[in-house]
């Protein structure tokens, strides 16, 4: 008896065991490929790009076999490289700034509406994001040349005498990116808005408050987080962008994203190519650190409200 | 002989147990109730017969065969849940019919049991339709055809009602009975609703902390609990305590509580104090002193309150509470005022000793 | 009286905005119309001819197919294994699930200018040369931070009884996986599967670090071609490129609803 109880117990235990190591095998397993791609083409490839950047200059083969800090200390105390780096940031700030200005009318416009209008709004803020950036900008290239749509307007009026230089510059960069940008705004605002509890907006009616005052005093203060959301994916995004500077901003309006692909594809020059990359990739994650403490701290704020 | 049991079954959860050694024998065609608080471990229990949880001790067996190893769909039980659990992309014909598509069944006979099916829960025109385009009800319906169309061993009902309101409720727990007891398939419910319980059930496992307290017909369950915590759970009990006078040899006792001395069956020894649960039906008041109420005491009338076939009055003897409740057909409310004192007394055996050592 | 005039404000605002959003799009297709040698807006006179043009620019595509191909494997590849990742972390516990999840999302905070050159030197050490391959596993990157975040968040709210139900019925893993819950989580796998489409067909950055002078995508061929002439080819191949778009969308819309497509993205 006392021989069958063991048994029975230890064939329990077996197969408990066998369950347990089973589903651990599978948890892995469906982990595996996932995990695999992002080790062999994502960590390694950043760790080694990492390593080069501590490394010489080679004319011939690109990357030295010296290690150095020359990279990150020649960057940091050129003038040229540091206005770069101010150049890239002032224009992902005025690019966030626009951004929140003309994306909270649509905004607000695509939450008020209702049912099929919402839809096709909807579709229409986002579908920028669904054509090709690279034919956007060619668009912008269109409007803002020498003889593009713009400059040949403003002449037929009268109003210049001389085409602007528009393409090519930083205005046109900041075009570009305001308009690739747009729709992350849009969204990020729409979604503070829609937590809004209406009553809240009526109740603020009641007592007497003009729409403007109810605007100001209750909207405005609720969506704050959603524009903050928005204007940290939107300055990350566009200190980053790559595609709109090199079309619109090309070699005269060199961003840091522009200088590392020129170090590495032109000058071939793959440890200083590197060092920049990677300061780029510390600006962006400065935003999102500070991003996310502020956040904390105004979730704070709204909660005890 | 024994249909499915439950054998020293243990769960633990993060080395607490929350099923203790459960042992328990359920027979063929038989509706038990799995009756206890949220947490006692009764739907725990339940998981682990359908084999989504891992026994951690003890086996389970039906019909004589071990199944405890078993992974779930090797187990053949109808499961009932809770939130109807009805798969949204499938018409309430693919649902019904989709466990006998995975044994695959033929074509022409799935379409004939599925019908039967539905015809059984009374949704027979239903079968185009999609599960959110239901009532709750009807949901739940498909829900019980659709694991009764397998013919499955052991059905096993989650709380199947506590979604529903209350009127639906009672129609579909009667629904639920006729249907089981014409298939004659074993069955358990899990519930916390006592009233349902006692209602549905052939017996009634109560629990409480993993453990089962007390397996009896319902109305066993209710006349006498085994246990302080049965006593409390199903129905109301007043609590009174007493002194004992004087213990006899033939195990009774003479009692003083409520200023009023009494003889009762149990168990004690001299001057000790015992606890004593009686329910409040079971307490008889009278205006008069009669032959039935010769232990009766004086008691007054603190509250009076009109509960539609009954009325419940609070009363007062001896600084001790004590609720009665009266139908009203036996006692006319409107001749008892609040204030008046009534004569109180009761049939010894309806006092109900306490197990519990305070 | 008092209301209208802000209320006229605002819509022009509005209005204007939409105008913004649409001009360089609208652009492109106009300017492709015309029967000058040289872009210009609004086109003079109406024409195919760059249309028809293209016959004589047989590399425009070939890069189209390859994009499409690339496209096509990587949303394939990101939305498989992005789908079985996902199950993992929403349903299961395992050590270093944070690390895990961070390290899945991070390409989306990393620049992939410098991904891209990471990439570039990564390749040329283990030799791998420019293909669609290399394109592909470059691109999943990318793209599985997206399929992850809609397919974790049709999981989320997943009613786990239903799958106990199926099992209950006698259905196994796998049946429970393919009959189950793959059909209920569909239109955030489809989401994403569309959304890694996009990405992919579109990337630009990535792929011009990758691409060699017979393996090209249409935008890098795109952006190479633009910086060197200024006709209206590269209109007409715009347009198609945008055509084709509208129309996947159309498709989608058919099959899901764009309501759906979307509203599982926020």
């Amino acid at each position: 008896m006392q021989v069958g109880i063991g048994t029975e117990n230890d064939l329990l235990l077996k197969q408990k065991k066998k369950n347990l190591k089973r589903k651990r095998i599978d948890t892995w397993l469906l982990l595996l490929p996932t995990l695999a791609i992002f080790i062999f083409f994502f960590l390694l490839p950043l760790f080694f790009l990492f390593i080069t950047s501590f490394k010489t200059f080679d004319p011939s083969s690109g990357i030295g076999n010296e290690w150095t800090l020359q990279n990150y200390i020649k960057f940091m105390s050129d003038p040229f490289y540091l206005g770069v780096v101010w150049r890239t940031v002032k224009i992902a700030l005025i690019t966030t700034l626009i951004t929140i200005f003309i994306s909270y009318p649509v905004a607000f416009q695509i939450s008020k509406s209702r049912g099929r209008a919402r839809n096709y709004f909807t579709l229409l803020v986002l579908s920028p994001l669904l054509i090709s950036m690279v034919i956007r900008c060619y668009g912008w290239v269109i409007l803002l040349s020498n003889n593009g749509v713009v400059n040949n307007t403003l002449l037929s009026l009268g109003w210049i005498d001389e085409p602007l230089t528009l393409l090519y510059t930083e205005l046109s960069v900041v075009i570009g990116m305001v308009h690739v940008l747009f729709p992350y705004m849009v969204l990020s605002i729409m979604g503070s808005l829609e937590k809004i509890d209406p009553s809240v907006i009526r109740a603020s009616q009641n007592l007497g408050a003009s729409s403007f005052r109810t605007f100001f005093s209750i909207m405005l203060p609720l969506t704050l987080p959603g524009v903050f959301a928005g204007s940290v994916m939107v300055f990350s995004l566009s200190v980053s962008s790559f595609v709109t500077p090199a079309i619109l901003g090309g070699p005269q309006v060199k961003v840091m994203s522009y200088l590392t692909y020129e170090q590495v594809a032109v000058m071939l020059n793959w440890p200083y190519g590197g060092a920049i990359g990677f300061l780029l990739i510390l600006i962006a994650s400065i935003t999102i650190i500070a991003y996310s403490k502020i956040l904390a701290r105004s979730e704070k704020g709204v909660a005890i409200q | 002989m024994s249909y499915l049991s439950l054998e020293n079954v243990v769960k633990t959860f993060n080395k607490t147990e929350v099923v203790k050694k459960l042992s328990l024998e359920i027979h063929k065609g038989e509706l038990v109730s799995f009756l206890g608080p949220s947490g006692c471990g009764k739907t725990t229990t339940l998981n682990m017969i359908a084999g989504f949880l891992e026994v951690d001790g003890g086996k389970i067996e039906v019909d004589g065969k071990p199944v405890h190893l078993l992974p779930p769909n090797k187990r053949e039980m109808g499961m009932v849940f809770q939130n109807y659990a009805l798969f949204p992309h499938m018409t309430v014909y693919e649902n019904v019919a989709y466990g006998l598509k995975l044994r695959k069944v033929a074509k022409s006979e799935i379409k004939i049991r599925v019908q039967e099916a539905l015809e059984m829960v009374r949704l027979s025109g239903y079968e185009k339709r999609y599960p959110k385009e239901l009532s709750g009800g009807q949901q739940q319906r498909v829900s019980l055809a659709r694991a009764l169309v397998i013919k499955p061993k052991v059905l096993l009902l989650d709380e199947p009602l506590s979604n529903l309101d209350a009127k639906l409720r009672q129609e579909m727990r009667e629904e639920i009975v006729d249907i089981q007891k014409k298939v004659g398939i074993t069955t358990i419910f899990v519930t916390h609703d006592q009233e349902e319980a006692l209602a549905i059930s052939d017996r009634i496992a109560v629990m409480y902390e993993g453990r089962i307290e007390q397996v009896d017909t319902p109305a066993a369950i209710y006349n006498y609990p085994k246990t302080d915590f049965v006593s409390q759970f199903i129905g109301e009990v007043n609590h009174i305590q007493g002194k004992v006078l004087e213990a006899y040899s033939d195990k009774r006792c003479k009692m003083h509580f409520f200023g009023n001395e009494q003889i009762v069956a149990i168990q004690s020894v001299k001057d000790s104090e015992v606890h004593f649960f009686i329910r409040p039906e079971k307490v008889q008041i009278s205006l008069g002193k009669s032959n039935e109420s010769k232990e009766a005491f004086l008691s007054k009338v603190e509250r009076k309150m009109f509960l539609g076939a009954k009325t419940r009055y609070i009363l007062r003897a001896n600084d001790q509470h004590l609720v009665a409740d009266i139908s009203n057909t036996v006692l006319n409310p409107n001749q008892i005022q609040e204030g008046n004192n009534v004569y109180t007394f009761w049939n010894p055996e309806d006092l109900l000793p306490s197990r519990m050592v305070r | 009286m008092k209301k209208k005039l802000p209320k006229l404000l605002f819509n022009s605002v509005c209005l204007l905005v939409y105008t913004f959003l649409l001009a360089p799009i609208v652009v492109v297709l106009l300017s492709s119309l015309t029967t000058t040698e040289y872009i210009v807006f609004p086109p003079k006179g109406l024409t195919l001819r760059w249309y028809t043009e293209l016959v004589d620019h047989p590399e425009f595509m070939q890069s189209f197919t390859l994009s499409i191909l690339v496209a096509f494997g990587t949303a394939f590849i990101a939305t498989a294994i992005g789908t079985l990742a996902s199950l993992a972390v929403v349903r299961r516990e395992f050590r270093g699930k944070t690390a895990i999840v961070q390290l899945v999302g991070s390409p989306l905070l990393i620049p992939s200018v410098v991904f891209g050159v990471a990439l570039l030197q990564f390749y040329s050490w283990i030799g791998l040369a420019a293909s669609p391959l290399a394109l592909v596993l470059g691109h999943i990157i990318l793209t599985v931070p997206f399929v992850m975040r809609l397919v974790v968040a049709s999981l989320v709210g997943f009613d786990r009884s239903i799958e106990q139900a199926a099992m209950n019925l006698g259905a196994g893993s796998w049946k429970v996986f393919f009959q189950i819950t793959l059909p209920i989580i569909k239109s955030g796998v489809i989401a994403g599967a569309i959304f890694a489409f996009i990405t992919s067909f579109d990337d630009l950055t990535v792929a011009l670090f990758i691409v060699s002078t017979d393996v090209v995508t249409l935008p890098v061929r795109i952006y190479t071609y633009m910086q060197y002439q200024y006709d209206p080819i590269i209109t007409s191949v715009s347009s198609i490129m945008i055509l084709f778009t509208v129309a996947l969308m159309l498709v989608i819309e058919r099959v899901l609803g764009v309501g759906k497509v979307f509203s599982s993205k926020n």
